[in-house]
């Protein structure tokens, strides 16, 4: 059996590929922050990121110059602030120009789903009547408005994406990658599920016991997963249910810092760049900072599933 | 009693909530009027969150987005996407879609997509995320944002979020189930809907607010309702509950949370 269990640059350096088709997922929580760093690090390019709500780490990777085209509904410096790499990408071309796959979050969820099941289409009323379906001729490739059999009345037909390779962050796992997540899980369960390769990142790997012990939690079974990370705080400075909070001040610091294109690039160059690894990063954002953010536990009863050994 | 043209805003959105209803609620300002609600006439009412948050407890500190930790220990079940925007809201559960928007049409549509056009754009904006599959799915929607005549054009550039499209019957020939009764609430006063043409029209003007102003703050000939009456201001109980238990930081209040932080 193969050793799943990898550091990061491993798993980035091996399993996502120029070119790539790649889903991140997350939704505020979970995000993949330390994987997207390595992926950056290592200038990866013409990347297809597929990204529920792409927020900050989709502007990250723009900038980067690591995207060739963005797949997702939502790209925004959240607390109510724009997100200047994707403005400039969209409206100036710097540093590139990029595609965009543009859809509404359900529907992006449902081709995801349809990737996912292999289905050929899934079905929908949402986006009818919309500029997402009527003004994007990249969209309009994506999804078809048919007169349903059934009903005779319009319905917008949703193709399947499916993914080379899908990186999620959760907060635990075992060495064979039976991962499990717990919060609100947004796409990253379909998201995941319709790629090829799976990378778990992971706040702690735990013994396969303890998997077990609570089956329902696991989002991932470990025969789809290909790399195992064990990489805390991953997700900061978005946060990790359970672990820590947002770090709400982070925010405005990157929409000041990356207002101007060279103002990117130094931020990368000293954030990114200037560190060899998630641990290096957190070390220069400081433990105080850390611990003002660590979760309050807040825990309930733990469930039984029962055991039945005899007749 | 004195209050801001804002606590009046989120006073009146939160007086179109009624106990016992399932909000779909999106992110920033939704979040104050529905808290508000929850805390007063409505304590019965349920949050539901896109990213799979069913909440029905108002949270311990005020969430600063939609998806805030904070919502975690209000949740009684914590799903994903599909059980949110796909059972709650296509499902047809959802009595309310709680949205804010960038700019919003004579027919209600919102943009959160793009100024000018989608592929050379003038100022590009975040996109849908859930907001364009809330109004095409939700019973109703509540709009709210803080008005002036650019945010109310009268074909918004790009229909993110489909409400009434082209007026008249054009929502239900696109294959949308209908929606409403509608409703869009600034801090200039709260607008409703023509029950057969779909378009919007002014139901009530807030406080020290003319009727002109309003006009002046609308990109078309807006309609005013025979009826048109000034809005209730708010009482001294939802005041004191939005200023000291709703929001006592600030956070939306004062803007702190945009103010480089707390």
């Amino acid at each position: 059996m193969a050793n799943k269990v990898m550091s990061m640059e491993e798993a980035i350096e091996r399993f996502v590929r120029d070119g790539d088709t790649v889903f991140l997922g997350g939704l505020v929580s979970g995000e993949p922050y330390a994987a997207v760093h390595e992926i950056i690090r290592q200038r990866k390019r013409n990347l297809a990121v597929s990204k529920g709500a792409g927020v900050l780490i989709l502007d990250m990777l723009i900038g980067a110059g690591c995207v060739r085209r963005a797949i997702t509904s939502y790209i925004w410096n959240p607390v109510y602030k724009p997100a200047h790499a994707f403005r400039r990408a969209v409206q100036e071309g710097i540093p590139h120009p990029i595609e965009l796959e543009e859809y509404s979050f359900l529907t992006l969820s449902l081709a995801f789903f349809a990737g996912a099941l292999d289905l050929p289409f899934v079905a929908t009323r949402s986006l009818l009547g919309t500029d997402i379906l009527a003004k994007s001729p990249l969209l309009a490739e994506r999804v078809k408005v048919i007169d349903s059999p059934f009903t005779e009345k319009p319905v917008a037909l949703i193709g399947p994406i499916k993914h080379d390779v899908g990186i999620i962050h959760v907060q635990r796992v075992d060495e064979e990658g039976n991962a499990q997540a717990w919060g609100p899980l947004a796409s990253d369960k379909w998201g995941i599920h319709s790629c090829s390769k799976v990378i778990i990142t992971a706040e702690e790997i735990v013994p396969s016991d303890v998997i077990r012990k609570d089956p329902q939690r696991t989002i991932v079974p470990g025969f789809r997963v290909d790399a195992v990370v064990e990489e805390p705080w991953s997700s900061y400075p978005d946060y990790m249910p359970g672990y820590y909070d947002r770090d709400w001040k982070y925010f405005p610091v990157y929409y000041e810092a990356t207002k101007t294109e060279e103002g990117f690039n130094r931020y990368l160059e000293e954030w990114v760049h200037g560190v060899k690894s998630r641990k290096e990063y957190l070390a220069k954002i400081g433990q105080a900072k850390l611990n003002e953010l660590k979760a309050e536990p807040w825990q309930g009863s733990p469930v039984s599933y029962g055991r039945y050994t005899t007749f | 009693m004195d209050f801001t043209p804002r606590e009046m805003m989120i006073v009146a959105a939160a007086r179109e909530i009624k106990d016992g209803e399932k909000l779909l609620t999106g992110a920033y300002w939704p979040i104050l009027p529905s808290i508000l609600a929850k805390r007063t006439h409505a304590p019965n009412a349920i949050f539901v969150f896109e990213g799979g948050m069913i909440c029905n407890w108002a949270p311990a500190r005020i969430p600063l987005i939609a998806h805030d930790p904070t919502n975690l220990s209000c949740a009684v079940m914590c799903g994903d996407l599909l059980d949110a925007l796909g059972m709650v809201v296509h499902g047809g559960w959802a009595d309310v879609g709680f949205l804010s928007a960038s700019s919003v049409d004579k027919y209600g549509n919102v943009n959160t997509t793009c100024v000018g056009d989608y592929l050379n754009p003038k100022v590009r904006l975040p996109g849908s995320g859930g907001a364009s599959d809330i109004a095409s799915g939700a019973k109703r929607v509540i709009i709210i944002l803080e008005q002036s005549r650019d945010r109310f054009p009268e074909k918004v550039d790009f229909i993110t979020t489909p409400v009434f499209l082209q007026g008249s019957d054009s929502r239900e020939k696109a294959g949308l189930r209908p929606s409403g009764p509608n409703v869009v609430v600034t801090n200039l006063g709260v607008f409703r809907f023509e029950e057969d043409s779909k378009e919007m029209y002014l139901d009530s003007y807030h406080p020290g607010v003319s009727v002109d102003e309003i006009k002046a703050n609308v990109g078309w000939e807006l309609k005013i309702s025979p009826q048109v009456k000034e809005t209730r201001p708010p009482t001294a109980l939802e005041l004191k509950v939005l200023r000291e238990e709703v929001d006592p930081q600030g956070m939306y209040l004062r803007d702190v949370r945009l103010q480089g932080f707390i």
